[in-house]
């Protein structure tokens, strides 16, 4: 054993779960390269490890967003309807598919919506009025926000394209492996019009049952090492439960501005993933 | 049950969740500082060949004999089905709300999930 490593491993888990539990996304983009670069982990046991920090920050920062009603419950279980099937029928296709052009697709789509959601950046809450199958299927609410000092009225709308995107984000991390949490984020803040901090919270209610799915496929494989798993476990469920304290206190724009950086970085991660696997 | 009582019950299923699991994890690695990863706090010979961590076969058989490694995966495990289990409570949550819409919902969602975990390879 290696303390000094192990310290270090759990120091780095601490500052992906405290991003990702803002950002609702998994911290893997974090968490994987660290990993590999700094501390000459197996890129396989990184990603295993990765999958375990999704659903630790998931968890985590999830046991508190549902308790103080920044989760949408109902949005998320039914958004997860998408990403489940989707993630069964991309783990299905994978054979067929061309991870490469995959990899350089979304690397476009994510890059694009970096700009789109740099344009959003100052808006604070998009309009409350949900449309006609959002209301039947009671996909609005209230959440409580500190920043403001007041309940925030909110409504999903285009819930069918909504859907078809998380479904699109499911089947991607049936196909790649990857958590999507970025797709997932950018699902409900973009398609549907919800407010950024019900689309992070929900996102990460979502991000760990989607990781779960194939988690089982990660441990059968021996990409699960307690060594490297444990620590990474340890630090991100400590910078989950930070972050899960701080979203209900800063502005919606504050959010984006951490979401921000990560989805650039998961985009020129992928293009990069396209250029490597190409060559 | 009302909104509110649901909401507690999945937090805290989660809640316990991730602490069960950060303790496991926390006491395997605390042992393993001890008496290394493949060492029995319980004194007995961990049979040949060593397990190997990325192993988690036997996990039963292992904890029996409180080998730090078992421990520490067992915490992962309790980890990977932390999610499983709050979509499993959430089936009773939505039908004790006597919400026929979304216990349909939830319970399909429980069903794909199962499915890919224990199906898809």
């Amino acid at each position: 054993m290696n303390p000094q490593a192990d310290l270090g491993i759990f120091l780095v888990s601490v500052c992906a779960g405290l991003i990702g539990s803002l950002a609702g996304v998994g911290g893997g983009i974090l968490v994987i390269p660290a990993l590999t670069t700094f501390f000459g982990v197996d890129i396989h046991l990184a990603v295993g490890a990765s999958i375990v920090s999704v659903i630790a920050t998931s968890s985590g920062a999830a046991s508190a967003y549902v308790r103080d009603r920044m989760t949408d419950m109902r949005l998320g279980m039914f958004l997860e309807l998408a990403t489940t099937t989707g993630a069964v029928c991309g783990a299905l296709i994978a054979a067929y598919v061309a991870p490469a052009l995959l990899y350089l697709l979304l690397g476009i789509v994510v890059l694009m919506s970096a700009g789109m959601q740099a344009s959003r950046l100052g808006e604070e809450i998009p309009a409350a009025e949900p449309d006609g199958i959002a209301a039947r299927l009671r996909l609005s609410g209230t959440y409580p926000d500190r920043h403001l000092g007041r309940e925030i009225p909110y409504a999903a709308r285009r819930v069918p394209a909504g859907f078809l995107l998380m479904w699109l984000a499911g089947a991607v991390s049936g196909l790649l492996g990857i958590g999507s949490g970025v797709l997932k984020v950018l699902a409900m803040d973009g398609a549907m019009r919800l407010p950024m901090k019900v689309s992070s919270a929900t996102s990460n209610f979502m991000i760990g049952v989607t990781a779960a799915a194939s988690a089982g496929i990660y441990i059968g494989r021996g990409d699960v090492d307690p060594r490297i798993a444990g620590p990474v476990a340890l630090g991100v469920l400590a910078g989950a439960l930070t972050g899960a304290r701080i979203l209900h206190r800063i502005s919606n724009r504050s959010v984006r501005i951490v979401f921000l950086p990560v989805l650039i970085a998961v985009g020129l991660e992928m293009i990069g993933r396209a250029a490597g696997l190409s060559v | 049950m009302n909104a509110e009582r649901f909401r507690l019950m999945v937090s805290a299923i989660l809640l316990v969740g991730v602490s069960a699991s950060a303790a496991l994890i926390a006491v395997g690695f605390a042992a393993a500082l001890a008496i290394g990863w493949q060492g029995s706090l319980t004194g007995a010979t961990v049979p040949a060949p060593l397990p190997q961590p990325t192993d988690f076969g036997g996990l039963l058989d292992r904890l029996g004999r409180l080998e730090p490694l078992a421990i520490s995966q067992l915490g992962l495990v309790v980890l990977l089905a932390t999610p499983v289990m709050r979509v499993a409570s959430s089936v009773v949550g939505f039908a004790l709300e006597r919400d026929r819409l979304y216990t349909a919902i939830t319970i399909a969602v429980l069903a794909v999930l199962l499915l890919s975990i224990f199906a898809v390879r």
